[in-house]
This record gives structure tokens, C-alpha cells and sequence, in this order.
């Protein structure tokens, strides 16, 4: 017997316990379930209610698959950090996609994108800040809060405006919600708030008063800085048949996508799209 | 008036007024036939399309102004232009009225050449979502005009057509989507003969696959769209009218890498009536990390000949295939005839990024000399002509978690959009270049559960000698630098050469130069409201010969980019943001014209 036949054989006993093992399986799936790995206290990305709009892009695969989804739960956040996260989740084979990750980002294969955004100030807008960049004078004249290392944490130190700034640390606190800056935001303990758009545009909902503008991509120090991303989902390097599957679903479901990420109040749609 | 009678009556060289007479006969009467903008562009009392010409020489007949009296060069009129971001366009001189548009908001004026007064203005209802979108500061290069119409692009991409007369809004495109990441700061190109305005896009690092579009003249209705990667129903690269490999905007990528395959279309279009050629470049690849995107990626870097009816390309010449330092391929393209190793070939010269000059057969495509215009260049040690590829040295490749130092030219590269001037007197390129070199270490895409990170660590820095730009004359039949004149800054405006014998150009600290074609020495200069990078003009009214020059400084190497300049080795954290060039200039937005 060859050792191909081996892991084929392998590989259907563990499929077969896996389908044992799932409650709520009734079809008979060629593939088996969707296995995702999730954070299961991330709002507004996963939880494990299900509430979260990785969920629902999750979920939203999973029926374009003919595939139920079955989660693998561990927190994405803590000292550890993500990297952590990636070898103990896809890289162990614990699961086949992560949800929400960076185009083009090294570690794992990443699919087609299926959103672009960005990088934000967030304010009051009764403040009426001028703010256009990283550039605009305002910023030297009021309290700024910002996402501990991420790209606007370096565009603040080039411009030497880290010195009294409040750190948020959400990514590294496994309990901490991004919401925390839009409450600071609102107590005035900062003016604004500079983080990831997708983290706070669903709180932004129960924030009427407050107004998020997107931080351009600059080099008006000379570097090149970006602030707005892709974002696509990941499967294995070696599951390129998955892998093409979900980039199919991503172009076949631009509609059902868009609305999920619309629900959740994420801008920025739609990357490579005619018109 | 019909077209016959139109052309006869330019074949006899008529005068000045008659033909500003029959200008404004034509826009009142309201456009069936118009004098082809190609002729018309050969007047040399007026300017009537962003290049100068078809040929984008950007160089003047008009010869009162000379080496011997522009020392007495005087302000003849200044106007504010109500805005403060970077000015990167000019003027347009069409009949008595000249033209122009500002930086964002994007002021459109007409004004009457005779007592200054404003004929009209427009100013365009934008999405300002443009404004937190666009990269590299809110710049503008400019206003076209066609068929009784200023063509005008709004930086959040719609592109509007002005009746010249009146102002009033003849028609709109939507060419970008700023909720998409895209904007449009690039001047519209007008084909009149071809009845197409060509439109590019801006914001390659959003996820953007960059596009050029051929317009209708007359309606502004979509006839094509090229895209710069995809396959060849997406690139118009089919058939047997390119000459090319097939779907290489698809193979020479990884996966789907090409859908978000950068390639912006923002820089200076020109166009060969006789060949029937429109040429442009695209711009750096997306992602900006390297090291996750092999191949080629085509046709990032790529300067295009298509057929600008139905957008079919005839051919396409990579020049940075796998573009690792953000050499955008933008720059203008200047279609002259010249002497290339004393064989006269009909040539596209090209000044890129990448710090070496291009000189193709413009029919072909095919390369008849590159070679560097900064010695700093290090790259690349030069080109194989007979494959077009450069020969690398690997000591400044670069990779992702590796910090490359020394890296000749920076990103800005040796020159960037600012545009040249042929001067056929000398039969020098009178070219503003940028001298700074960079360390540089890729960007690694990471994620920081929930917070998406790119890694850029670029440091830029004076180039040897410590200067940071230059004005040179370049002799294209030698491949040869002849004079250069430093400057403290990059050189960042375009130049303006006229058969008087003086190269015009302004600087980013405020000094409007006049410097002779020759030899390059300083005749004249005035120090300006605010720095440029802004295109001078030449044009001719009441007998007299004008130059005019918007201020207004801005753009990439705008304010906060000249920090880096005082201080290499602060790097990041101890520059104040506009310390250096903040002592010279400060923002503004002027029209000066200049007489004897």
C-alpha cells in the first residue's frame, strides 16, 4: 500500500468520527463541516453565540459549500499573540479557514479579498475637527488615543505624537472590547481615537454623536504608510482546492457578503470590482 | 465654418485675432466641426492642451523673451486661486481666455486675457470621502479642452465637461469611486481627432486594479476600459494587434493577486496621430510587500501604446518587472524624433522612476538606448537591450524582514511626475530630477488579532554630493547628462523651454527659475508666494509673449516629506513634520504671469 492510500484511509476514519461526533449533522456531506477557528469573545468579530460578523461570513461559506460549520474555539488574543494563535489553530490542523485576516499576509493562504477598509480618527462631531491626516495641525492640540502596535501607532511616533497619547491594548487583553475608545472618546479622557475601522464601526451604531474618517495611505514623511487593507479568509498553503473554493464563493456572493459587512457597519466595499 | 475652410484658413498661418475670431465664432455656434486640437496646438500664441502638444515637448516658439532680456522679467498679474493644497497642473490658453483648474476643491476659471476679469468659475459638489481617501496630499495637474469644452477631473472621479463659453456642465462621468479607495488627480487627455477624452485612476494601495478609460468626446459615454492586469479581455492586450505574450496580466502573478493588482494610471499621456498611438505608464504593483506577490506582475511598471478609438493595445514594455521599491511607471512619455547613436529613430523618451531614461522606437516598442540620467542610480547596473530587462544588483533587492540600505534613487525616484521639455533648439531634454537615496525594509502584511499591520520602515536621505534634486539637460543621442543645476530640494515642478533660449522651472522653496537652455546658467529669479510643483506655460497676447505658473506646494514631497532632508539619520520619531522646508515656504495657491 502506497502511503498516499495510507493518509487517504487515515483521513476517511477521521472524517467518519468527526460526522459521529457532530450533533446537528443530518445531510450527508461529501466534505464534512467547515471547520473554522474563531475567537469565542471577540465582538464585534466572533463570539460564541455566533454574533459576530465572522460568523456570519462563516456561516454565509459554509451554506455556498454545502458544508456546515463547526468551530474551533480558542482566543485569538494575550501575550502570546496572534502568531500563537495561527500555530496553535490552522497551522496544528485544528481547523480549514480563518475568517478575517490580511490579503497577502505570509504565515497562511490567503484567498481573494472580500472587503477593503481602513484605519480611522473617531471624534465628537459636535469638535468639528479638521482632520484629513496624519499631517493635520489639530492633532498637536488635542488627547489622542490610539491601538497599540498597528500601523497608526508608527504614523504617530514619526511624528513624534505618541508623548502623552493613550495606548489602547485591545488585541492584547483577551477581555478588553474595542468599544473602550469610544467610551473614552465620549467621557473626554481623549478627543480622538485612532483605530481599525471593522473594530468599532458596529458600537459606532450606539454612538450617533460620534464620527469616524478614514486615515489616508501617506508619504508625506517620506515612508510609505498604509492604513487601509484587504481583507480576505485563509485555508491551509496546502488546501488549494479549498482555497479556491471560497475565493469562488467570495465573487459568486458579493451581494449576501456585502450585506453581512453592511449589518456589522463596515465601509469600504468591495475591492477589483467593474463599477 | 466647415472643417475644409477651417483647415485652409490654419494651412496659411493666419493671425493671432482672425483666428481667436473663429474660435469664439465656433464656441458660440456651438461644435460641428472644429479646427483639429492638433493643429491648433502648433500656435504658439496659445496652449490648448495640458502637454503643450500630442508630443508633450512642453517647449514654446515664441521668442521674445530671451536669454539676453529675461532678466527683466516682470509680474504682470497674479490671482489667488482659492486654494492651498498641491498645485501640479497649468494653465490652458484657448483664444483670449486662459483656463485652469486648482487643487482639491478643484476651482475651475476662465479669465479674460484682456482685463483679467473671471468669465466663470466652477467649482464641482464632490464626495469628500475623496479627501480621507487620497494618498499623497490633494493635488490637481490640470484642465484639458475639446470640442468647445474644458474638460475638468474632480478628485473624487468625476470627470466634467464645461461648456469653454459659459461654464455650464455640457456632460459628467463617473470614472472612480472614492468608497473604493479611488480618486482622480491626473489632467483628462483629449483626442479630438479620435473624438476620445482618456481618463486615468489613483489609489493603487487600496486594493484598486488601476484602469484608463476612452470616453466619448461629445456625450462623455464609456467606449473602453483597459485595466492594467487581468486577461486580455480585461488589458485589451488580444489578438494579433499586440505584440506581446498573451494573458500575462493573469500568469505573471500569483493566484488572484492580480485582481487587487495596483497599476494606477495618475501620470502625463501623449498620443502620435500618424501612428495613431496613445502612450501612458501604470504604477507600482499592489501589495507593497515583495516578497508575497513573485513574478513579473504585469503590467504593473508598463508603458502602453494602444489604439485610442477602441483602446487595443499595440504594445507594452515593462521597464521594473517585480517592482520591489515603488518606482511607479507614471511619468511623461515625449514623443520626438531624434538622433540615438547618430541613427534618427522616431522615439518615445521616457524619464522613469527608476532613475534611467527610456528611448524606445515609439512604433515598436522596442528599446534603442536606456541608460541612467542620476550616476547615483544602483539598483540596477543597467539594461539588457535586447531582452529589456535591467540587470539587477542584489545587494539592493529587497526582502521582506530585511533592512536594505544605501538604495539609489529613494521611492520618490530620480524623477517623478513632474514633466520635461524637449527643447529642439539644443535637442537637449531639459529633465527636473529628485537625488535621494533610501534604506529600505519591505512590509510585512501581519495581523494583531483584529488590527491588520504593515511593517514600513523607509528611510530617505540627501544622494551623494548632498543635494536633493537637480534641473539637467540630457542629450539623447549620447545617453549623457550635459549640465545640471542643483537644488536644495527635488527638483519637483516641470519645465518650460521656448526657441528664446531659457528653460523655466520653479522649486519647492518658492524661487521661479529662468536658466539658459545651453548651459544652464541662472538669468533670472523670483522668489513666489508659496514653493511649486506646478508646469510653467508660454503664450502670446496682444503681440506679447506671457509666462504664467501656478504656486502652491504640496504633493508627496510636500511639507512633511522634506523633514527626512535635514536629519537622515533621525529617522523615525525625532523629525518635527515641516521643520526644513517650513523655513523657506508655507502653503498657498497662486497664478502668476510673468512679461517683460
Amino acid at each position: 500500500m502506497k502511503s498516499s492510500d495510507l493518509m487517504w484511509r487515515a483521513l476517511c476514519v477521521g472524517t467518519a468520527l468527526a460526522i459521529i461526533g457532530l450533533p446537528g449533522f443530518v445531510r450527508a456531506q461529501a466534505h464534512g463541516a467547515l471547520r473554522v477557528c474563531a475567537d469565542p469573545n471577540y465582538m464585534p468579530y466572533s463570539d460564541r453565540s455566533g454574533a459576530g460578523f465572522e460568523n456570519k461570513i462563516a456561516k454565509l461559506v459554509g451554506r455556498a459549500l454545502g458544508r456546515p460549520v463547526q468551530y474551533y474555539w480558542t482566543s485569538s488574543r494575550g501575550i502570546s499573540e496572534y502568531g500563537e494563535f495561527l500555530h496553535q489553530t490552522i497551522e496544528a490542523g485544528k481547523c480549514d479557514l480563518l475568517v478575517d485576516v490580511p490579503y497577502g499576509m505570509v504565515q497562511v493562504d490567503s484567498t481573494s479579498p472580500y472587503y477593503v477598509s481602513s484605519y480611522v480618527f473617531v471624534f465628537k462631531k459636535s469638535a468639528g475637527y479638521d482632520l484629513t491626516s496624519l499631517d493635520s495641525p489639530v492633532l498637536r492640540h488635542v488627547k489622542l488615543g490610539y491601538e497599540t502596535e498597528t500601523p497608526v501607532e508608527d504614523g504617530l511616533k514619526l511624528r513624534t505624537l505618541t508623548i502623552g497619547a493613550k495606548p489602547f491594548e485591545t488585541a492584547d487583553d483577551p477581555d478588553a472590547s474595542p468599544d473602550r475608545m469610544l467610551d473614552a472618546i465620549e467621557t473626554g479622557e481623549i478627543n480622538v481615537g485612532l483605530t481599525w475601522d471593522p473594530a468599532v464601526g458596529y458600537y459606532l451604531k450606539s454612538h450617533p454623536d460620534l464620527v469616524a474618517v478614514a486615515i489616508p495611505n501617506s508619504r508625506s514623511q517620506g515612508s510609505p504608510e498604509q492604513y487601509s487593507f484587504p481583507m480576505a479568509m485563509a485555508t491551509r498553503s496546502s488546501d488549494k482546492a479549498l482555497n479556491a473554493q471560497v475565493s469562488g464563493v467570495i465573487s459568486t456572493h458579493r451581494a449576501q457578503i456585502d450585506a453581512v459587512l453592511r449589518e456589522y457597519n463596515i465601509r469600504f466595499f468591495t475591492p477589483g470590482t467593474d463599477e | 465654418m466647415n472643417r475644409r475652410l477651417a483647415a485652409g484658413m490654419l494651412a496659411g498661418s493666419l493671425a493671432a485675432a482672425a483666428l481667436v475670431f473663429f474660435l469664439l465664432g465656433h464656441v458660440r455656434a456651438g461644435a460641428q466641426q472644429e479646427v483639429a486640437l492638433g493643429e491648433l496646438s502648433q500656435n504658439s500664441s496659445l496652449w490648448v492642451i495640458p502637454q503643450q502638444n500630442y508630443s508633450a515637448l512642453r517647449h514654446s516658439a515664441l521668442t521674445e523673451i530671451t536669454t539676453d532680456n529675461v532678466k527683466s522679467l516682470k509680474i504682470a498679474w497674479q490671482m489667488s486661486t482659492g486654494a492651498t493644497r498641491g498645485h501640479e497642473g497649468q494653465p490652458l490658453v484657448i483664444g483670449d481666455t486662459l483656463y485652469y483648474e486648482s487643487a482639491y476643491p478643484n476651482h475651475v476659471y476662465a479669465v479674460d486675457l484682456s482685463d483679467y476679469h473671471i468669465r466663470w468659475e466652477f467649482t464641482p459638489k464632490q464626495d469628500s470621502f475623496a479627501v480621507s481617501v487620497a494618498c499623497c496630499d490633494l493635488v490637481n495637474r490640470g484642465v484639458a479642452y475639446g470640442d468647445g469644452m474644458i474638460i475638468a477631473n474632480a478628485l473624487d472621479g468625476t470627470v466634467y465637461a464645461l461648456s469653454a463659453s459659459s461654464g455650464s456642465v455640457v456632460w459628467r462621468f463617473k470614472q472612480a469611486d472614492p468608497e473604493l479607495g479611488q480618486t482622480v488627480t491626473s489632467a483628462p487627455f483629449v483626442i479630438q481627432e479620435r473624438n476620445r477624452v482618456i481618463v486615468g485612476v489613483s489609489g493603487g494601495e487600496y486594493g484598486v486594479r488601476g484602469y484608463v478609460t476612452g470616453l466619448d468626446l461629445h456625450t462623455g459615454r464609456r467606449v473602453w476600459r483597459a485595466y492594467s492586469m487581468g486577461p486580455d479581455s480585461d488589458t485589451l492586450t488580444g489578438g494579433p494587434a499586440f505584440h506581446g505574450p498573451h494573458n500575462a496580466g493573469v500568469s505573471t502573478w500569483r493566484g488572484d493577486q492580480w485582481k487587487v493588482g495596483g497599476g494606477t494610471t495618475w501620470g502625463w499621456y501623449a498620443y502620435d496621430p500618424s501612428l495613431d498611438l496613445l502612450y501612458y505608464g501604470t504604477g507600482n504593483p499592489g501589495t507593497w510587500n515583495p516578497s508575497v506577490r513573485p513574478g513579473d506582475n504585469k503590467w504593473s511598471m508598463t508603458i502602453f501604446a494602444r489604439k485610442p478609438e477602441t483602446g487595443q493595445a499595440v504594445w507594452a514594455f515593462q521597464m521594473t518587472p517585480h517592482d520591489q521599491w515603488d518606482y511607479d511607471g507614471v511619468n511623461e512619455m515625449i514623443l520626438a524624433d531624434i538622433k540615438i547613436h547618430g541613427q534618427q529613430v522616431p522615439a518615445l523618451v521616457h524619464f522613469d522612476r527608476n532613475g534611467f531614461a527610456f528611448e524606445l522606437n515609439r512604433q515598436t516598442g522596442k528599446p534603442v538606448l536606456i541608460e541612467k540620467y542620476d550616476p547615483s542610480v544602483n539598483w540596477a547596473s543597467g539594461f539588457n537591450l535586447a531582452t529589456g530587462r535591467p540587470i539587477e544588483d542584489p545587494r539592493y533587492n529587497t526582502h521582506e524582514g530585511h533592512n536594505t540600505t544605501g538604495i539609489c534613487p529613494a521611492s520618490i525616484g530620480s524623477k517623478d511626475q513632474q514633466p520635461a521639455s524637449f527643447d529642439p533648439q539644443t535637442g537637449y531634454f531639459i529633465v527636473p530630477t529628485n537625488h535621494w537615496c533610501e534604506d529600505y525594509q519591505p512590509f510585512a502584511v501581519k495581523y494583531k488579532a483584529g488590527f491588520p499591520y504593515v511593517g514600513a520602515i523607509v528611510k530617505m536621505y540627501r544622494g551623494p554630493g548632498d543635494y536633493g534634486g537637480a534641473l539637467i539637460a540630457w542629450d539623447p543621442d549620447s545617453g549623457r547628462i550635459v549640465w545640471s543645476d542643483h537644488e536644495h530640494f527635488p527638483a519637483w515642478s516641470g519645465v518650460l523651454t521656448t526657441d528664446g533660449g531659457v528653460a523655466f522651472y520653479g522649486t519647492m522653496d518658492g524661487w521661479f527659475k529662468a536658466v539658459s537652455t545651453k548651459d544652464g546658467s541662472l538669468l533670472f529669479k523670483q522668489k513666489m508666494p508659496s514653493g511649486m510643483i506646478a508646469n510653467p506655460i508660454a503664450f502670446q497676447h496682444g503681440g506679447h509673449e506671457y509666462i504664467a505658473m501656478l504656486d502652491g506646494v504640496g504633493g508627496w514631497a510636500g511639507i512633511g516629506l522634506a523633514a527626512g532632508l535635514t536629519n537622515p539619520t533621525a529617522g523615525l520619531g525625532a523629525v518635527g513634520a515641516a521643520s526644513d522646508l517650513g523655513k523657506y515656504t508655507t502653503l498657498g495657491g497662486d497664478l502668476t504671469i510673468f512679461s517683460l
